[in-house]
């Protein structure tokens, strides 16, 4: 056969399909042909790097070309760029970046495994020194040299999504005082806006200034300080060094010029076998559109973990013999900011709204291992559920424990279309060093059924900051004196949970006012609550999540 | 000066604080207490606690997941 297999892009998705391809099919010719000096490195890593958690370099990028050619028999040209494909011809015009040398390569298969690239704004000065992107190790080399150098002592970092939140706290770790600038009214926008502000907290505590519906308007040098001060609609800071990470753009001119069919997404059309809408054309990775798993609706969600294993499905599919297919994401992420772990899967409320949904939501906080087992720690799982079928439509878990097993859990769930009932049911591993008996994902599961079968009341935490001016409603917080005094919502009265029940039962509670019980995980309200609906009070509500959970001020 | 030790190990929230809250109460100022707790929440609780009780962290530690902090009741 010996088919010449073409792949442009060389780090995850490229990568992956060149070695599985060359793997099942050791007769065929593959060739990679990419842009920059680097081939199948690490980019997840590159905050770490300049954190120093990575040390060197080299722990980034582990593979050379010349590795792959004698371990695999896999051509590499680094340094390379397709300018034009001929798809007629089934050629691609390629260019070499050292020596502006232009040559044609023939494929039978062709891979686009472009990428995509960190989007920069048109902004005033946004071309000036020390104004970074992080995408590629060059990248990173430029920024840790300054690091290293003692250069920084504060830095300025725009978009507050997860790439600039890790480097937010990489740089923290390095000494440097960090301000973050988003242009939204939340940071880490695919998450729900009351996890967004529970991370906020915590990177607040941990020394990072977080300004939200803040815009960038200009950067301008200061000649005498040498800093750059970053101009915006509510003020100005000035910084060291300025890292743009407003989010990232799918590479798709080479497509777009030869006529490739762009998703409304704006990445490359693919089918599930990754083909795009000519023969012998392949898309992968960050360049590529992918599929909501829940819907079907058109995804574009650039993550490593989707871009290596549509890699090897594409690998799988170039001889065109076993067709396997890569079914969809459900924008599974995790992040670890400071001590704080946060994750999510499937649907936000925020998305759910957008599709049209008809949802249930709780907040459910609980321990991520037994309460009595050292070195437990609470997490919050917020579940969005289907009000109708029950269908689990998304997560996201928040917390200073182990997130990344219950967010698991729940992907795997609802990638198999499982039900909140499905949840409860779920054989989970269980010893005191490992979770609670009733696991935080069963417990969130029964907090959802009750809520699904309005054996509960509830108020979310915003809703409650309206309620706290209104005569007519009584914020009572159940807990004991000692534990109000710590933390408290303010305007809420403190009324432990005995006294309280013995003022219902002897009438000193106005059962005409509307009550929203507190407590601290809502565990305690829940039991309150029971017991005042069944003494006849029926305007009653809890404090989903309790105080763990309420990510507004308190006192 | 009198030490006393409280195991709150185990407990849940708010156990350990309101052992520690009685246990201060009945006991004479300048008293020290040393609690163990394994309720990860404690750390921030007991910060918090001391400041708006104006009671003394002498100490707090935490060893292979289990609190440990030293209060000294006011004078
Ligand atoms: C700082 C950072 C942290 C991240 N953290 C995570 C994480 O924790 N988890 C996670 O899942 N994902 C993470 N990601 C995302 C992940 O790195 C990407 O999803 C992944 O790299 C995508 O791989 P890819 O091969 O599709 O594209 P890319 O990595 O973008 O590689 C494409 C390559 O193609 C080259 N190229 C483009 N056009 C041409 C051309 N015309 N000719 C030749 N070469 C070309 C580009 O120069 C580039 O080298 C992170 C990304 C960054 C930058």
């Amino acid at each position: 056969m010996n088919k010449k297999i073409l792949i442009i892009g060389g780090v995850a998705a490229g990568t992956k399909a060149a070695s599985k391809v060359k793997r099942d099919f050791p007769d065929s010719q593959v060739t990679i042909i990419t842009k920059g000096e680097h081939i199948s490195y690490a980019g997840c890593g590159l905050p770490y790097f300049l954190g120093k958690v990575i040390k060197e370099k080299k722990e980034l990028v582990v593979r050379t070309p010349e590795e792959f050619k004698n371990e695999q028999g896999i051509d590499v040209l680094v340094k390379h760029e397709a300018v034009k494909v001929l798809p007629e011809e089934k050629k691609v015009i390629v260019k070499n970046l050292e020596t502006g040398e232009e040559k044609e390569f023939e494929y039978d298969k062709l891979v686009l495994a472009t990428g995509a690239d960190p989007f920069i704004p048109p902004i005033k000065g946004v071309d000036l020194e020390n104004i970074f992107t992080l995408r590629t190790v060059t990248d990173a080399l430029k920024i840790r040299k300054l690091l290293d150098e003692g250069k920084v002592k504060k830095a300025v970092i725009v978009g507050a999504g997860l790439i600039g939140l890790e480097t937010a706290e990489n740089l923290t770790h390095r000494g440097v005082k960090v301000s973050v600038i988003e242009l939204l009214d939340q940071i880490l926008p695919p998450f729900d806006r009351e996890i967004a502000l529970l991370a906020q907290k915590h990177l607040n505590e941990k020394g990072v200034d977080i300004h939200t519906s803040e815009k960038v308007t200009s950067f301008v040098k200061n000649e005498n300080s040498k800093e750059i001060i970053v101009k915006t609609d509510k003020g100005e800071i000035p910084a060291d060094l300025v890292i743009m990470s407003v989010g990232v753009r799918p590479n798709i001119k080479l497509a777009k010029d030869m006529g490739l069919k762009i998703g409304k997404t704006g990445a490359i059309k693919v089918n599930e076998f990754m083909e795009t809408s000519m023969p012998d054309i392949y898309a992968v990775g960050d360049c590529a559109e992918s599929k909501n798993v829940i819907n079907n609706e058109p995804a574009w969600i650039p993550l490593g973990s989707t871009a290596n294993k549509a890699g090897r499905t594409t690998g799988l599919n170039l001889m065109g013999t076993n067709k396997n297919s890569f079914k969809g994401v459900l924008g599974t992420s995790i992040v670890k900011l400071f001590d704080l772990n946060l994750a999510k899967t499937g649907l936000s409320e925020k998305d759910a709204a957008k599709y049209g949904f008809d949802i249930e939501t709780v907040i459910v906080p609980a321990f991520d291992k037994a309460h009595y087992f050292p070195g437990n720690k609470l997490i919050i799982t917020k579940l969005i559920a289907d009000k109708k079928d029950h269908r689990v439509l998304g997560a996201q878990i928040i917390g200073e424990g182990v997130v990344d097993k219950p967010i698991d859990i729940i992907a795997t769930a609802i990638h198999f279309g499982a039900k909140v009932e499905d949840l409860t049911q779920l054989d989970l591993a269980y010893a005191p060093p490992f979770s609670m008996a009733v696991a935080s994902t069963i417990t969130a599961a029964h907090v959802m059924l009750n809520k699904l079968e309005g054996k509960v009341k509830t108020v979310k935490a915003h809703e409650i900051l309206d309620k706290l001016n209104d005569e007519n409603v009584q914020v009572i917080d159940i807990r004991e004196e000692p534990e109000f005094i710590i933390r408290s919502i303010p305007g809420s009265i403190n009324i432990p949970q005995t006294e309280l029940l013995k003022r219902a039962a002897s009438l000193g509670l106005d059962r005409n006012k509307e009550t929203i019980l507190v407590c601290k995980v809502g565990k305690r309200a829940y039991m309150t609550y029971c017991t005042l609906k069944y003494l006849g009070f029926d305007k009653v509500s809890i404090l989903e999540g309790g105080i763990t959970a309420y990510p507004f001020e308190l006192e | 000066m009198k030490e006393l030790y409280i195991n709150a190990r185990g407990m849940q929230c708010p156990g350990p604080i309101m052992q520690l809250h009685k246990t201060l109460k009945d006991a004479e100022p300048d008293t020290e207490v040393v609690i163990e707790v394994t309720d990860s929440g404690f750390k921030k609780d007991v910060q918090a606690w001391c400041k708006k009780t104006k009671n003394e962290l002498v100490s707090l530690n935490e060893e292979d997941g289990v609190i440990i902090a030293k209060i000294k009741k006011k004078s």
